[in-house]
């Protein structure tokens, strides 16, 4: 295991050699892959991808293809079979950065808010409650300063008035909103989203994608997994297509949804708008 | 087979039934409540990356599982009365420590075997998607484990865990032959004494169908209550 590990480290070092990292980038990915059962699933296939600050990157491509894998390889909730990700200029796939200083994983992803499918709130806790937990157990914030915070965030989405509410008491999109400001009250660097308003009814959709929206004009640097290809047109600033774990192309939104080179993003895209 | 008289006979010695089933409750308590921390750790030690913990955690368990009871509690009596001078003096100045202490450490390793398969499966009843939204937070897997999971696996197995503790009161029956002073030790005193046991242990069998029987009606009650989700 360990000598396997090894290797793959080695491998990763060489291809860094030869494709280094942006580290202007707020997130730089290199030779990323991730594999499963032995290698008989490349769910992730050698993948490089550059976030920088500001920017709205949105993940697009056929189910299975691998987005959800890559977006949760950045934070690391996946472990990398292979590669490295470079998160503000640290290699952050290391165990060790370069003067041999132990990498906190736990630190790294306080900067990284992440928005699931199933919004994943915490059943137990009231809103304010699964929104406070991080920041104040973390010593970010002294409990009053987290309440107030929160508070501010919630009136920001239009749920001011259900600080007190355990999530099963909302509506699906109104528990969306409320993880992605869970999320917020940490003050991330950037934000995570992997299909947020796939689990929503139709007429939730819109409230979610408004606040993402709003949070993509405030400047939040984001990276959104999404089947909302207006979404993606209207509010990204670079689309990356993936399919069977490789990053078959990107490019601005125009370029993508309007002159799309590869055969596999036609061949999509035909498929998805109608 | 049974007589009015015998009936009589047994009946007087009722205090000590009493003080058999304050006995019997107290050792099944404490059993339960040393039992489910016992649980606990090797709930989580079956669950850790380090193997060698999870292979100790494994067998324990699977040892106290597959050994009867009897076997545990007569062997565990004689190591700790082998191994520890244990004190004389009668715990609430009725029953005597050095029984009651081997009876109750029998009880909680049994009942830590049984009840982390309970724990176990209430954790891994848990979406993985709380994890992980905790874990995204920035949160350590230990304060995920201690304020996302186990708040909510806890309540998921608290029928299990009440569920276990009407096993042990009866199980608990089995502590007389070390001389642990609950009800079954009472029906022997009564044999000893009037020279007939089969009233006694009618008595017995009551008895513990009085503490057991509206202890699992209550905790149906709240299961009931439970499973209607965090409302309030
Ligand atoms: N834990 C896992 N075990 C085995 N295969 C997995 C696992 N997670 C994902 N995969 C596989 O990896 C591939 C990519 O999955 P995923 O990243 O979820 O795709 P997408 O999000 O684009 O639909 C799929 O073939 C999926 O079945
Ligand atoms: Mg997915």
């Amino acid at each position: 295991m360990a000598t396997r590990d090894k290797l793959a480290r080695a491998r990763t070092e060489e291809y860094l050699a030869e494709h280094p990292a942006d580290t202007e980038a707020l997130i730089s990915v290199r030779g990323l892959k991730k594999y499963y059962n032995k290698g008989v699933i490349k769910a992730l296939d050698g993948v490089d991808v550059d976030i920088h600050r500001g920017e709205v990157v949105v993940i697009i491509g056929p189910s299975g293809g691998g987005k959800s894998t890559l977006l949760r390889s950045l934070n690391l909730l996946e472990e990398p079979t292979e590669g490295a990700v470079f998160f503000e200029g640290v290699d952050i796939s290391r165990k060790k950065d370069d003067e041999g200083k132990k990498i906190d994983i736990n630190v790294v992803r306080q900067k990284m808010g992440m928005v699931f499918q199933q919004f994943n709130l915490f059943p137990h806790k009231t809103v304010i409650e699964n929104m406070i937990l991080a920041p104040v157990e973390l010593g970010k914030l002294k409990e009053a300063e987290a309440r107030e915070k929160a508070l501010k965030l919630l009136e920001r989405v239009g749920l001011g008035d259900r600080a007190d509410a355990y999530p099963i008491q909302l509506s699906g999109g109104q528990q969306q909103r409320v993880a992605i400001v869970r999320a917020l009250c940490m003050d991330p660097d950037v934000m995570l989203f992997d299909e947020p308003t796939s689990a929503l009814d139709p007429e939730m959709v819109g409230e979610v994608l408004d606040v993402m929206k709003q949070l993509a004009e405030e400047g939040m640097t984001m990276a959104v997994v999404t089947h909302e290809m207006h979404f993606a047109r209207e509010v990204g600033s670079r689309i990356l297509f993936l399919a069977d774990g490789k990053l078959v192309e990107q490019g601005t939104p125009d370029e993508i949804f309007s002159h799309p080179k590869s055969e596999r993003l036609q061949d999509f895209l035909s498929k998805v708008l109608i | 087979m049974f007589t009015q008289a015998g009936f009589a006979a047994a009946f007087e010695y009722w205090p000590m039934f009493l003080e058999g089933v304050l006995c019997t409750v107290l050792l099944s308590a404490f059993a339960v409540f040393f039992g489910f921390i016992l649980a606990l750790i090797l709930a989580l030690c079956r669950m850790c990356k380090f193997a060698p913990l999870r292979w100790l955690a494994t067998a324990y368990v699977e040892i106290f599982r597959a050994t009867p009871m009897l076997v545990q509690v007569l062997l565990i009596y004689n190591v700790f009365t082998l191994a520890f001078e244990l004190p004389t003096f009668l715990v609430f100045g009725l029953f005597r420590f050095n029984r009651f202490l081997p009876g109750i450490v029998a009880l909680s390793l049994n009942s830590g075997a049984y009840l982390s398969e309970v724990i176990r499966s209430g954790i891994s009843s848990i979406p993985i998607g709380q994890t992980e939204a905790a874990r995204s937070l920035g949160l350590p897997a230990w304060k995920t484990m201690r304020l996302v999971v186990l708040p909510q696996a806890i309540k998921n197995i608290l029928p299990a865990m009440a569920n276990e503790f009407v096993t042990i009161i009866k199980e608990s029956s089995i502590t007389y032959l070390i001389g642990v002073q609950e009800i079954m030790s009472v029906v022997k005193a009564v044999q000893g004494a009037t020279y007939r046991q089969m009233e006694a242990l009618v008595y017995a069998a009551v008895l513990y169908f009085c503490l057991t029987f509206p202890t699992s009606k209550i905790i149906a009650h709240f299961e009931r209550k439970m499973s209607r989700g965090y409302k309030r």
